[in-house]
């Protein structure tokens, strides 16, 4: 079989050689390794090597010809092979691969170049040739004009971009074509446009023009407009690898917004609602319900209103997912009939004016850490120690000096600007509206009766105190009171019952929940296994909790299987409260803060710090007794903080 | 035996069925080298291949025309012999790799595992972090390849030195070019060897030129001569040492020769010199125009292709058919290409392993941690008290004042006062007693008991087996250091001064830090380094300086200094418990000062820094001698009403960045001191984490800072000798006062 032999990268930075002189004949028989060029980078003087054991056929350079690395140079094969076809594709596209057009596509144009119709306008979108300049063969020269063009403005000029001979024009006047369509072709004198090349190119204008179906690698090289986004099916929960569409809510032509619902997908763990991540029209969908699709696979797709989707690129999208692609296709558009004006794309809110304080305010980072902390302005201070910038001593002085006299009035509160104003309706969150919904599902289905206890808390305060000197984290009278419901919990197991038919299950593992405010609502995911671990184990893993919670990360597998829930109000003031059971669950916790109170012991009074406990207990499941001895064990356990 | 050289071309080599009717090979065997050739041979064609279409990128030194080499000496080579390999390694590893496979399914994944390397693929041997000059299976015996010409001869010297003291009766065969035999390591290496007497057999592949100069010359105009000997051999003379002079180009007589060596080696425990001559077919790398060597010399050594040779053996010997042969190059041929597919087709390395495998991961328990904290507080108050005891301790002479002190001490705080010299042999000998790969090498280490007397005793409490006087070359008690460590040994090395590291610096940054990393996780460097630094003895810039902060600059490495003999103590048992290469440098001026120290065991964990003194309004971060004037500057600051933090950071590398920052959080000022050059130092390092540290609540360490950090180190001038200047050129207690009322105020 005869081989090409093409010019191989001779050194790192080599990106083309001249031929210097040619060592072989046609004709002549060589071996691997044997020289047969000498070729000259922008390095040095290199000699190129047989790759091939054989005959020369055809050798398709000439001394003197500069031509880049991959390009074909020779045609080796054996002494009697006919390779008259090989040459004749060889030089044509001296890239012949027996592979498709597509391919010969990106190989002729290493030594053609397409000149494609500029954007002469900021908003031009589509020329009407009016008059055409050159014919092909003519010698062109880079900034030659070449076309006058008309367009929704004014009638311009098109210039080459190009310097060579015009091998072939692609338009005709009168012509519409839009911005990027291939104009025409330019190349060496001797270069050979072929058939399918120009098929090739025409095709791609011939796509554009109708918007018909094109194949993919086609669209692929083709921009999208602005707006076009896919939705995917996100990762819902920590373990989810795919979903099966439960249900099917957005719907075709219809707006969408950020946040609102697409579908309903059913995990392994859960039903869960995918939410779109962009405004604008859902243009598709590419999944049916009842299908089960993984992770990342695109699901809908999502366009400013006036930007049409064409059928190719749908299938392109839907490709994509069945082929293992995990690379983000560019999303090509069809302009088949372009947008009259484009929509002046929205304005980012310009940034809100900075404080204007005039002059820079000097200070170390530690005095504006600090002025924050006390909410004193760093601006009213003035420097005294260290005339050159604030420090905090400055901050302190002054923040004594405001505080001091502040004191001496009678109690005047500061509260920051209410958040909302009379009058005035504020949206439910998403968060809310399930809140909402679970409360009143709560109190319909769950007969609750409440057991109020007092804990002395005084031990475990110090306790802690002293546990936090060394433990490698801080450890809250959350985590205390958490590690004290899982263990009696453990004990008293019916209060992780729920009625299953006539028989209470009980829990498989003990997981408390925590009620977390977070910034749009409420959230209570749960601290999981806690019976099982140490008191420093919990507070880690409710550390990394409260944390994700607050970012916004808390999956659907840090919402399931809990079997009593902790609200603590403590922070707030809060004396004793009555929660409201989270459906799912058998009962929950209220406790309120520690507070110092005088406690008569043996005829003397001891300042003790006592903590108010109220637990709220679906009375389906467990019985007045039998939650009450629950509930004093917890105060057990709080009162022997070694035994947590 | 002593030097004397056996030139072995020209001589009969034994025909293949005369081998095999000794029972020495199989047919099969004889087949196989020539498969192993044709598989080198196409890898490198392959690659050469890949190369140009960029799919391979890279350096890229071909083994082409030298393959009878390795093949020969790993078919003479035993399972269990360990090999060291260059930045021409294609060779070496491949020929190992079939060696050690087992089936035809372990061969190819062998050649996958190459391909993938080279294309940087992560199931390429070293998951793609070394690629073709570093190519290499660490796990079958291979010390691994180096791209620093000459780089890996000390490792093999020290892996030799391990194969004796384990008594397992295997060799090393350490290959390496002409080139390198210029290098001051080769001359290290070798003289180093032949005085250890170690199983090594130094297999030099001589393919005439070093990158383009010729070793003896050549005709052509323009070239010079990298020697002004024929042949390497002759080299074997300055060691005493025997050598042979083989062709490279054939098989059979490479494994007889290599044989030969390798048994001379072993029974007498030996080094010895084999130089194989042969030829590369392409140019050192591929963009190499070969200008430097003629076509006519290239024709020459071509027709002496070893596919040739080995070929024409086995027609003419009708030991095979010319069918059965392309039948071998056809399997090669295939072997080569369906490797090529695997690699092609092998996923990229995740950038978010970027940082794996750079150390072995290593923790300490809470226990270890707790131990260190109580203990070493109490040290401190044991050494505090001790000064006091002594101070009013009764006793005719000095030292009998100082034995009652110290029996009180004992007494009241079950610790002994030990000076840090004394701290820093307990801690060796502890060690060495509880664990037999424990050995120490280096200058004076032995009789000596170490310059600084850091090794006192232990030769006599040892023997000359584990405390190894070497000759004074620096880079070869490293590197040595490296491939035992490679080998399975806990080695300390030890340099006189830390000054000597700019000689060694290439061991240990690329054997003994990068080792791991770069072959892919699969290697470990349990190595410690130990040496002083620091001015205080008037000695000048060559024996003075503090290099922490170029150590610092180390991936893979750990750094530590410290301050007090019971810190000498602890961390240096760490260290040398620590799969880790550690650099301990203690430091010149304290060898002398007294400590306590706990009778029990114990270890400091490595990266934690120790709160020497409490304090509010300042903190001064600091290690090595600096502790102790950072420590007298805090009383002095007492006295003027400040109260200053003193942070011993004890390891630099790992560096406890947090204690530093919480201490920063409360005092909002920093000071650093160091004997280190002020630009680009360690300070500035402290400074740099400081501002990025982020404690919980999202503020940085920046955030706390309420004047700008002051970094007090080592002028910028080389130490000098006289004493005043030497004195000026580093922090005083005089100077961290200042700079901590400047800062305060
Ligand atoms: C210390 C060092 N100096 C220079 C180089 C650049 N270099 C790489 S290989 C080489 C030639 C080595 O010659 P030789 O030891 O004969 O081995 P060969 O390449 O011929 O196999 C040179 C100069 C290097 N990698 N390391
Ligand atoms: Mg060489």
């Amino acid at each position: 079989m005869a081989k090409e032999v093409r010019l191989p990268q001779l050194g790192q930075t080599m990106e083309e050689g001249t031929f210097v002189s040619i060592l072989v004949e046609e004709g002549s028989q060589v071996s691997k390794g044997d020289v047969l060029f000498e070729v000259e980078t922008d390095k040095a003087t290199l000699e190129m090597e047989s790759p091939e054991d054989g005959f020369i056929k055809k050798i398709l350079v000439k001394p003197g010809e500069t031509l880049e690395v991959g390009a074909i140079v020779a045609i080796i094969g054996e002494e009697n092979e006919d390779v008259e076809d090989m040459i004749q594709t060889s030089s044509d596209s001296n890239g012949a691969d027996d592979s498709s057009s597509a391919q010969a596509k990106t190989a002729e144009s290493e030594t053609l170049k397409v000149i494609t119709l500029p954007q002469l306008g900021q908003t031009m979108e589509e020329g009407t040739i009016v008059n055409i300049l050159v014919k092909e063969g003519d010698n062109i020269a880079k900034g030659d004009v070449i076309l006058e063009v008309e367009t929704d403005k004014a009638t311009l000029e098109m210039e080459s971009t190009q310097e060579g001979v015009l091998k072939k024009l692609l338009v005709k006047s009168g012509d519409t074509i839009p911005v990027d369509a291939p104009v025409a072709i330019i190349g060496k004198e001797d270069d050979v446009v072929s058939q399918d090349y120009i098929d090739s190119l025409l095709s791609g204008k011939a796509d554009a023009n109708s918007g018909e179906s094109t194949t993919a690698s086609e669209v692929q090289s083709e921009q999208a407009p602005e707006g076009v986004k896919v939705l995917e099916l996100p990762q819902l929960g920590q373990t989810m690898e795919e979903g099966t569409i439960v249900s099917i809510i957005a719907e075709v032509g219809k707006t969408i917004a950020k946040g609102d619902v697409v579908l309903e997908v059913e995990t392994d763990k859960a039903t869960l609602e995918m939410e779109s991540t962009a405004d604008g029209v859902v243009k598709a969908i590419l999944v049916e319900a009842g299908e089960t699709i993984p992770v990342d696979t695109p699901v809908a797709i999502v366009a400013p209103v006036d930007v049409e989707i064409s059928q190719a690129y749908i299938d392109s999208i839907k490709n994509s997912a069945s082929s293992d692609t995990t690379e983000a296709k560019p999303a090509p558009v069809a302009p088949a009939k372009p947008a009259p004006v484009a929509k002046p794309a929205p304005v980012a809110a310009a940034p809100k004016a900075t404080a204007a304080s005039g002059n820079k305010i000097f200070a170390s980072p530690r005095a504006k850490t600090v002025a924050k902390e006390l909410g004193v302005n760093i601006a009213d201070i003035k420097a005294t120690k260290d005339p050159l910038r604030i420090k905090e001593v400055d901050v302190r002085n002054y923040a004594s000096t405001i505080a001091s006299p502040a004191k001496d009035e009678s109690a005047v509160i500061e509260m920051p600007q209410p958040e909302h104003q009379l009058g005035e309706r504020v949206a439910l969150t998403r968060m809310q509206k399930v809140v909402a919904q679970r409360m009143v599902e709560s109190k319909q289905n769950i007969p609750c009766f409440y057991l109020n206890s007092v804990v002395d808390m005084t031990e475990l305060v110090a306790f802690r105190a002293k546990l936090n000197k060394t433990a490698p984290v801080k450890v809250s009278f959350n985590d205390f009171i958490i590690r004290a419901l899982g263990i009696a919990v453990k004990q008293f197991p019916i209060m992780a019952g729920q009625i299953v038919g006539d028989d209470i299950k009980i829990a498989d593992s003990i997981s408390v929940g925590l009620a977390i405010a977070v910034e749009d609502g409420l959230i209570a995911p749960m601290s999981k296994d806690v019976d099982k671990k140490s008191l420093i184990e919990v507070a880690q893993y409710n550390q990394d909790l409260i944390a994700r919670a607050k970012s916004g990360q808390i999956s659907p597998d840090d919402l399931s299987g809990g079997c009593i829930t902790l609200s603590n109000l403590g922070a707030f003031g809060i004396e004793s409260f009555i929660p409201i059971v989270v459906p799912g669950q058998c009962s929950i916790l209220g406790t309120g803060w520690i507070k110092d109170e005088l406690v008569p012991q043996n005829g003397n009074i001891l300042i003790r710090k006592l903590m108010k406990m109220t637990l709220s207990v679906d009375h389906k499941i467990a019985n007045g007794a039998y939650a009450a001895q629950f509930l004093d064990y917890v105060r057990k356990l709080l009162e022997n903080p070694a035994s947590l | 035996m002593s030097y004397k050289i056996d030139d072995k071309r020209g001589k009969k080599v034994p025909k293949i069925s005369e081998l095999i009717k000794k029972g020495q090979i199989t047919i099969d065997d004889a087949k196989d080298w020539l498969r192993t050739i044709y598989e080198i041979r196409f890898f490198e064609e392959k690659v050469f291949e890949l190369l140009g279409k960029n799919i391979i990128k890279g350096a890229s030194h071909l083994y082409a025309g030298e393959e009878a080499i390795a093949t020969g000496a790993l078919a003479a080579m035993e399972i269990g012999d360990v090999l060291g390999s260059t930045h021409r390694g294609h060779g070496h590893c491949g020929a190992s790799g079939n060696k050690y496979a087992e089936s035809e399914g372990e061969r190819q994944m062998h050649w996958n595992r190459m391909m993938a390397e080279l294309m940087g693929k992560e199931t390429g041997y070293c998951g793609g972090r070394g690629g073709s000059m570093h190519i290499a299976d660490v796990q079958k015996g291979n010390l691994g390849s180096t791209g620093i010409v000459g780089g890996n001869q000390p490792t093999a010297v020290g892996a030799a030195y391990a194969e004796k003291y384990k008594g397992t009766g295997k060799a090393v065969v350490s290959f390496f070019g002409d080139g390198a035999t210029n290098t001051g390591t080769f001359h290290e290496s070798m003289n180093m060897a032949s005085v250890l007497d170690v199983p090594l057999v130094a297999v030099v592949e001589n393919n005439l030129y070093g990158m383009s100069v010729p070793f003896s010359g050549s005709p052509i105009e323009g070239t010079v001569r990298a020697s002004n000997i024929e042949d390497v051999a002759v080299r074997a003379a300055a060691y005493n040492v025997p050598a042979m002079i083989i062709d490279g180009q054939d098989v059979v007589a490479v494994y007889l020769a290599m044989l030969e060596a390798l048994s001379y080696a072993k029974e007498n425990n030996k080094l010895i010199l084999v130089e194989a001559k042969t030829y590369r077919w392409y140019g050192h790398s591929r963009s190499d125009p070969r200008a430097y060597r003629t076509k006519e010399e290239e024709k020459i050594w071509r027709e002496r292709d070893p596919i040739i040779v080995l070929s024409e053996k086995l027609l003419s010997e009708k030991l095979a058919t010319q069918e059965e042969l392309d039948e071998i190059k056809a399997d090669a041929d295939k072997t080569i290409n369906d490797a090529t597919e695997f690699a092609l087709n092998s996923p990229w390395p995740d950038p978010k392993d970027l940082a794996k495998d750079v150390y072995v991961e290593e923790s300490y328990s809470q226990a270890q941690h707790s131990l260190d904290e109580d203990l070493s507080k109490k040290s401190l108050e044991a050494t505090d008290a001790f000064t006091k005891a002594l101070e009013s301790a009764e006793g005719k002479t000095k030292k009998e004042k100082s034995e009652n002190a110290k029996a009180k001490i004992k007494a009241d705080y079950k610790m002994d006062v030990l000076t840090m010299g004394e701290a820093v042999v307990a801690a060796q000998s502890e060690e060495m007693a509880k664990d037999k790969d424990v050995i120490i090498m280096g200058e004076d280490v032995g009789l000596y008991g170490g310059a600084y007397g850091a090794t006192k005793g232990l030769l006599a409490e040892f023997g000359p087996e584990r405390v190894i006087d070497t000759p004074i070359s620096e880079a070869a008690i490293v590197g040595s250091g490296v491939g035992a460590a490679i080998r399975g040994m806990r080695p300390i090395t030890e340099l006189m001064y830390i000054d000597f590291l700019t000689i060694a610096l290439d061991q240990l940054m690329h054997n003994a830090a990068f080792n791991r990393y770069m072959f892919g996780g699969h290697a470990k460097v349990p190595m410690v380094l130990r040496s002083e630094g620091g001015v205080g003895r008037c000695i000048a810039a060559h024996h003075s300086k503090s290099l922490e902060a170029w150590l610092m600059h180390i991936p893979g490495l750990y750094v530590v200094m410290p301050s007090t003999p019971y810190d000498a103590k602890g961390l240096l048992k760490a260290a040398i418990q620590s799969d880790n290469p550690v650099v301990f440098i203690e430091h010149k001026a304290t060898y002398g000062q007294l400590g306590a120290v706990p009778t029990q065991d114990y270890i400091i964990p490595l990266g934690k820094a120790d709160i020497k003194r409490e304090g509010s309004d300042v903190t001064i971060v600091t290690y090595s001698r600096m502790v102790m004037f950072a420590l007298e500057a805090a009383k002095e600051l007492e006295k003027q009403g400040i109260s200053a933090e003193v942070i011993d950071l004890r390891s630099l590398k790992p560096l406890d960045i947090e204690t530093v920052a919480n201490s920063v959080r409360k005092t909002g000022k920093m000071i650093t001191a160091c004997e280190g050059f002020r630009m680009a130092g360690s300070g500035a390092e402290v400074v740099r984490q400081l501002m990025e540290y982020t404690f919980d609540d999202g503020r940085t360490g920046f955030d706390y800072l309420d004047a700008a950090p002051v970094n007090l180190a080592a002028e910028d001038v080389p130490p000098p000798m006289s004493e005043p200047l030497e004195l000026a050129s580093i922090p005083s207690i005089d100077s961290i006062v200042a700079a901590a009322k400047n800062i305060v105020a």
